[in-house]
């Protein structure tokens, strides 16, 4: 019987075409574990459903070598390159091969946040204490004292910090299966690492969740050593800082189940709640494009939310786009709304038909950009805003009204009367007031105070401007 | 399962082999050598001396190169 590597394409093509050499520098450790992971996939079966993320780093192109589903990561990013096809394609056993540089450094968040959220897959970490392809820099998990083209003198802690354990990081999670570090430095290790790698495939293979496999892996090019003395090395100084051993194996335990949101198609959520159907085209139908801009908390992003409801629901084409600042009360908002009887072209608005003002800021910021014979509302108890020649501008009392309608907060609803008593949004009561009603689903109580306030707003506009 | 003694060896592909000498430092046997052949790739490539392999595949395990060095256990497959 002959012992031979599994799981391998025959030739790796990437230099020149038959050949059977890995692009890797006589004595590394990544060829080694290579052959595990390929050993362990082939024989556990599992070689036709395993996508295989490659790194950015030495191992960049794993996806010569393994014979499996491959995708390459951009750097740092393979385990959430990982996650991302674990969420999608659910069944696959999924691998996250990564390097120090990769794993340690940029991508540190990126992996701890995918060992914390339990994701299902397999991450090998394969740690040599040096960036490895960029010319050995030091690396997150570059020893005290060890020279390296960027620590000539020796990784001193005081400016370049500790090395990094990521086992014993991980270790402090709650979701991560299994955690394990491991060698390839020589025999006895390598059969260790071979038991964790298939393990770690094992897990994947029966779904249970995360797991984690570091390996103590000679670089002996960056060392500059040849790879007897690198091996020597792993075990001497190496697993003096990074000690093997199982960290954690939780796979008897059985695995936990998510539990079951309930799934929509995109049509059933874009249906849901919606009067009408599609939009027609009308040449006739006049665009009008509308800013209402205010404080955040005023509702001026929901008063053109109503209009844009009420504007599909009248077979219209809308568009609606919201922009406002990281505050949830008191910072600038302000949304632009475009009704039209053809394709919306663009659903920003820089020189709006219509504007509502409900806040100072927004009237200085943009009063100016109404064109002539557009028009300006405001709220009557800011001062007048100017604006260019040919604009109609008139202030509007809408807290004022709103508040002796017994729902102070609902000046907007108050501009929404004004809006349709001015006949400025072309689109008939019936779809107004019922876009309202709709918005307040979810608080039937405000259905009535908002008709009231409406009505009031409606008469007060039909009667004073 | 028959074990024929004397029948295992590695099996080398000498155009693969990049002479890192892991294979060399891990056989429990000491039956392979670095040749003194520089091959194709400009490597010094190993060898087996000829005797004494028990196919235990410790030089496999060793060996960074998926194709490099193979192992006849010297067993037929079930």
């Amino acid at each position: 019987m002959i012992r031979k590597a599994k799981g391998f394409y025959e030739t790796f093509d990437r230099k020149e075409p038959g050949t059977r050499a890995t692009h890797y520098c006589p004595g590394c450790g990544h060829g080694i574990i290579h052959k595990l992971i390929g050993e362990a996939m082939a024989e556990l079966g599992i070689q036709d459903r395993t996508v295989f993320v490659s790194p950015v780093g030495c191992a960049a192109f794993c996806f010569h070598y393994f014979d499996c589903g491959n995708v390459a990561g951009p750097h740092g990013r393979a385990s959430a390159v990982a996650t991302g096809i674990t969420r999608s394609l659910p069944g696959k056993v999924v691998i996250s091969y990564q390097g120090d540089g990769d794993l340690g450094a940029i991508g540190f968040n990126n992996a701890f946040q995918a060992a914390n959220r339990g994701e299902h897959f397999a991450c090998f970490f394969v740690n040599n204490s040096i960036y490895a392809m960029t010319g050995g820099q030091m690396a997150p998990t570059t020893m005290l004292g060890q020279k390296t083209t960027t620590t000539p003198f020796g990784r001193d802690p005081v400016k370049e910090g500790y090395p990094l354990k990521v086992c014993e990081i991980l270790n402090q999670l709650e979701a991560p299966v299994f955690i394990e570090r491991v060698s390839v430095s020589d025999t006895k290790r390598i059969m260790q690492a071979r038991k964790a790698v298939r393990k770690a495939l094992e897990i994947q293979r029966d779904g249970r969740g995360y797991a984690f496999v570091e390996f103590l892996s000679p670089c002996p090019t960056n060392w500059r050593m040849d790879a007897v003395a690198s091996a020597q090395f792993v075990n001497e100084k190496m697993e003096k800082v990074f000690p093997l051993g199982n960290f954690r194996d939780r796979s008897a335990e059985p695995a936990p189940v998510a539990k079951a949101i309930p799934r929509l198609t995109v049509e059933e959520l874009l249906d849901r709640g919606h009067e009408g159907g599609p939009a027609q085209v009308d040449h006739e139908f006049r665009e009008r494009r509308f800013k209402f801009s205010g404080f955040g908390g005023q509702g001026v992003l929901s008063l053109g939310l109503v209009v844009a409801e009420a504007a599909g629901a009248s077979g219209r084409f809308v568009s609606w786009l919201p922009s406002y600042g990281p505050e949830q009360r008191g910072g600038y908002a302000s949304c632009s709304v475009v009704v039209s009887g053809k394709e919306v072209g663009s659903p920003t608005v820089d020189s709006p038909d219509v504007l509502v003002l409900m806040s100072q800021p927004a009237a200085e910021k943009f009063a100016m950009t109404v064109p002539d014979g557009g028009v300006v509302i405001y709220e009557s108890s800011l001062p007048e805003p100017k604006v260019r020649p040919g604009v109609r501008v008139m202030g509007f009392p809408a807290s004022r009204i709103a508040a002796e309608a017994g729902t102070p907060k609902a000046a907007n609803t108050a501009l929404l009367g004004a809006l349709t008593a001015l006949e400025l949004h072309g689109l008939s009561e019936g779809k107004v007031l019922l876009a309202l009603d709709a918005s307040f689903a979810a608080k039937p109580a405000l259905v009535e105070r908002n008709r009231k306030v409406y009505q009031a707003a409606f008469d007060w506009a039909r009667n004073n401007l | 399962m028959s074990t024929e003694k004397g029948t295992s060896r590695p099996i080398v592909d000498e155009n693969e082999c990049k002479g890192c000498g892991r294979c060399v430092a891990a056989c429990p046997k000491k039956v392979l050598r670095l040749s003194g052949r520089i091959n194709r790739r400009g490597y010094n490539s190993v060898e087996y001396v000829g005797e004494g392999c028990t196919g235990c595949a410790t030089c496999f395990y060793n060996c960074p190169e998926p194709y490099a060095l193979q192992v006849d256990d010297g067993r037929d497959a079930q």
